[in-house]
């Protein structure tokens, strides 16, 4: 009896060591493989997906990440001071807070990230970046224009190095508009087309009556969406159509006067007259952008990189070909409303000196390199010398250029932009349902986002140095 | 001293067998709970926490978006719940006594919809009831009934996603149930039929009671699932429009991941296991006392 004891108790002896063993058995492995070789510094590269290839999408196996993989080769092949390895992961766009702060929280950020700056803000804000100052040298100042250096500079100190810039304007299918009788308001091939607001009520009118049912069934003249914050700063510029100036020099939001409830009204006049696509508190900009793809929208929303991806899937014969071109959004003023979506690297502090200097050593190779910053041109470059490269292949960058006079800082530089782009939609929302008037969404929207603002004011390092 | 060694001698083989299981339930039940409630009265950055007391608590209270997603919560745990029970009680009570293949059959039929993943049902959902181009708004529309947005409006979109999460767990209740059913002795039966009751007495005043445990299983293990109701949500209104359809899950979901706030995400969280705990606690001491 006392045996059988003695061996049942070795048995859930062996047992409860062979889990507690199991449990730490990797740990060794791996810090010995650690200590095996000093010289080795492992980093890793996030990315949302920008452009697809190293140079373009035209290349064979072009993805998204194909540019990064390319530059970390060469960078490998040419650093002296380690022996770095990168590793590069496409994130989608709206998982990407969750990844980020999921593996902050956990203490494994990645140590560079490439993307728009604009939803990157909250994380310098938040004290999880490291300034890259040091980095940047007088030729990179000298070739990339100030109002760069400015969106990535929060503080007095830089913690984005600008790379390619992505302005956002409305894109039109211009057969849509000569069928429905439109012709005088379709702009040159490489023109981003202003029209007045009057303009573009006509616009609507005639693209709502005018066009020929039975080549365009079930199509409606402009997209609008609200499902998510997905897309919503074309929403921001059109609130701001009526002259609303959206943020004070104190960094609050200001939307709830005459103008931001004309903004609103106008929002909820096109979209109840039907000249917008049905349902947009429940659709997605993807939605849209699908829907003007497929010829069900003559106007919607784009980018340069949406730009050029839909004309290179019509010549690929992915998605149906027609005509399409560029328009400014429009403003009671008639001066356009224009933004851009600034990208570039930025590094995480992971509290590895060694990484953090590979991974600043990495995105100056990266953002500097003579062939590889080319590849800005999928975007529109910050780089002078590489606009003055590319501007006779692309005359669309002149036209970039020439709105750059009306851009609009469309964040505010506030803490908390990724909270508050959340209570954005909930109002468009109760706007389109019909829940609340323009009046009380604008001013349920100003409460709301002044309550996001104030709170991360309080955990700001920006603000609390 | 002696009597004290020979408990522990007698014992110590049952305790270590039982050792790695408490280790993990230490380390992945308990502790967890115990750091939820912890970190529910901080205020955490990546560099730092801060005691904050109950503040995270108060500024839940005084949010209105917490008490809607706390308000359909309780709507969807209420109806999902009820819905379940009884279709699933229906289902069964009506099958469980025919041919053996047939009722193989009522099984697989039903557990499809559970093996599929919720996310790849609200996808296809999302399909369907996409306003400007899911098959739904389209046959509508070509049916001259306009276009309509169950999705967007703030009266259909709960009925809406009760139908699909209940649509979706259903089978699984079914199959628990026939099981139950099978397994009452055949001899209540017969002596029911001897005394001449139909088949809705032998329902009410056999089937039911004998598979009360089952149903008490049944409705704990819903309303803790229903509780953490999240991905049909977020695929399907993303807690819209207007937050008509923001659950307790998608609240806390919200503040963790995107907005950072992890002393708030904790402070729901501490709140969702206590309803939870008011819940289950009464139905499992009556599954203890029935035993």
């Amino acid at each position: 009896m006392k045996r059988k004891r003695l061996l049942a108790t070795v048995a859930a002896l062996a047992l409860m060591i062979s889990v507690i063993s199991g449990c730490s058995g990797s740990g060794d492995k791996s810090s010995t493989a650690d200590s095996s070789d000093k010289n080795k510094v492992n980093i890793t590269v996030w990315l949302t997906p920008q452009w697809k290839g190293v140079l373009d999408a035209s290349e064979k196996g072009a993805d998204y990440d194909s540019f990064f993989k390319y530059a970390a080769q060469k960078f490998k092949a040419q650093y002296k001071k380690y022996d770095a390895n990168v590793k590069v992961e496409v994130i989608a766009a709206d998982q990407r807070d969750q990844l980020l702060n999921v593996n902050l929280s956990g203490g494994t950020p990645p140590d560079i990230f490439f993307e728009s700056i604009f939803p990157m803000g909250d994380y310098v804000h938040r004290g999880a970046m490291v300034p890259i100052d040091d980095i940047i040298d007088e030729k990179a100042k000298s070739d990339i224009a100030q109002s760069y250096w400015d969106a990535s500079t929060f503080g007095g100190k830089t913690y984005f190095y600008p790379f390619e810039h992505n302005p956002g304007t409305l894109v039109y299918n211009a057969d849509m508009f000569k069928a429905a009788g439109l012709e005088k308001y379709v702009g040159k091939e490489n023109e981003i087309k202003t029209w007045s607001l009057d303009e573009y009520q006509e616009i609507l009118d005639g693209l709502k009556n005018d066009l020929p049912k039975d080549k365009y069934s079930n199509a409606y003249p402009m997209g609008l969406f609200a499902l998510n914050n997905q897309g919503d700063t074309w929403n921001l510029a059109y609130l701001r159509m009526f002259g609303n100036k959206f943020f004070d020099d104190q960094g609050n939001v200001i939307l709830n006067d005459q103008n931001g409830a004309k903004a609103a009204a106008w929002l909820k006049k096109i979209y109840d007259g039907g000249y917008t696509n049905p349902g947009a508190e429940s659709v997605s900009s993807n939605d849209t952008n699908a829907m003007f793809q497929n010829q069900q929208l003559a106007i919607s929303f784009t980018n340069p990189v949406l730009f050029n991806n839909s004309k290179i899937s019509m010549k690929d014969g992915k998605s149906p070909k027609f005509d399409i071109r560029l328009a400014n959004i429009p403003s009671e003023s008639g001066d356009p409303l224009a933004f851009t979506y600034v990208v570039g690297a930025s590094v995480f502090q992971s509290g590895d000196a060694k990484r953090v200097e590979v991974a600043k050593d990495f995105v100056k190779f990266f953002s500097s390199d003579p062939e590889l910053v080319k590849s800005s041109k999928n975007g529109i470059p910050v780089r002078s010398s590489v606009v003055k490269q590319f501007e006779g292949t692309n005359p669309l960058f002149a036209a970039y250029d020439a709105d750059s006079k009306y851009m609009f800082n469309f964040t505010g530089s506030v803490p908390g932009y990724s909270q508050l782009r959340e209570v954005l939609y909930p109002a468009l929302q109760a706007l389109y349902t019909g829940e609340e008037s323009p009046e009380e969404v604008v001013e349920d929207y100003q409460k709301n986002a002044n309550r996001v603002i104030g709170e991360n004011k309080k955990n700001s390092i920006i603000f609390n140095p | 001293m002696k009597i004290r060694n020979n408990f522990i001698k007698e014992n110590i083989t049952g305790y270590l067998f039982i050792l790695p299981q408490m280790i993990v339930f230490l380390a992945f039940l308990v502790y967890p709970i115990l750091e939820g409630i912890r970190l529910s009265m901080y205020r955490i950055n990546y560099q730092n926490e801060r005691f904050v007391g109950l503040d995270n608590y108060v500024s839940l209270f005084n949010d209105p978006v917490f008490f809607k997603a706390l308000m359909n919560t309780v709507i969807f745990v209420v109806f999902i719940v009820i819905l379940t029970v009884g279709f699933a009680l229906f289902v069964a009570s009506a099958v469980f006594d025919k041919n053996a293949k047939y009722v193989s059959f009522i099984r697989g039929s039903y557990y499809i919809p559970v093996m599929v993943s919720m996310v790849v049902m609200s996808m296809i959902w999302s399909f369907l009831l996409n306003p400007a181009n899911g098959l739904i708004s389209y046959f509508a529309k070509d049916m001259g009934m306009g276009t309509f947005n169950l999705l967007g409006n703030k009266t259909t979109v709960l009925p809406i996603i009760i139908f699909v999460t209940f649509a979706t767990n259903v089978g699984q209740a079914i199959i628990l149930y026939i099981a139950a059913m099978i397994g009452v002795p055949k001899d209540l039966f017969e002596a029911a039929e001897i005394d001449g009751a139909n088949r809705w007495q032998v329902i009410r005043k056999i089937l039911i009671p004998s598979v009360s445990s089952t149903t008490v299983y049944i409705s704990i293990i819903n309303i803790i699932a229903v509780l953490k109701i999240f991905v049909v949500i977020q695929l399907l209104t993303g807690g819209g429009p207007n937050n008509s359809s923001v659950t307790l899950m998608y609240y806390l979901y919200n503040n963790a991941f995107k907005y950072n706030q992890l002393g708030t995400a904790s402070a729901v969280g501490v709140i969702m296991f206590v309803i939870t705990l008011v819940l289950s606690v009464p139905q499992l001491r009556s599954i203890i006392k029935a035993k």
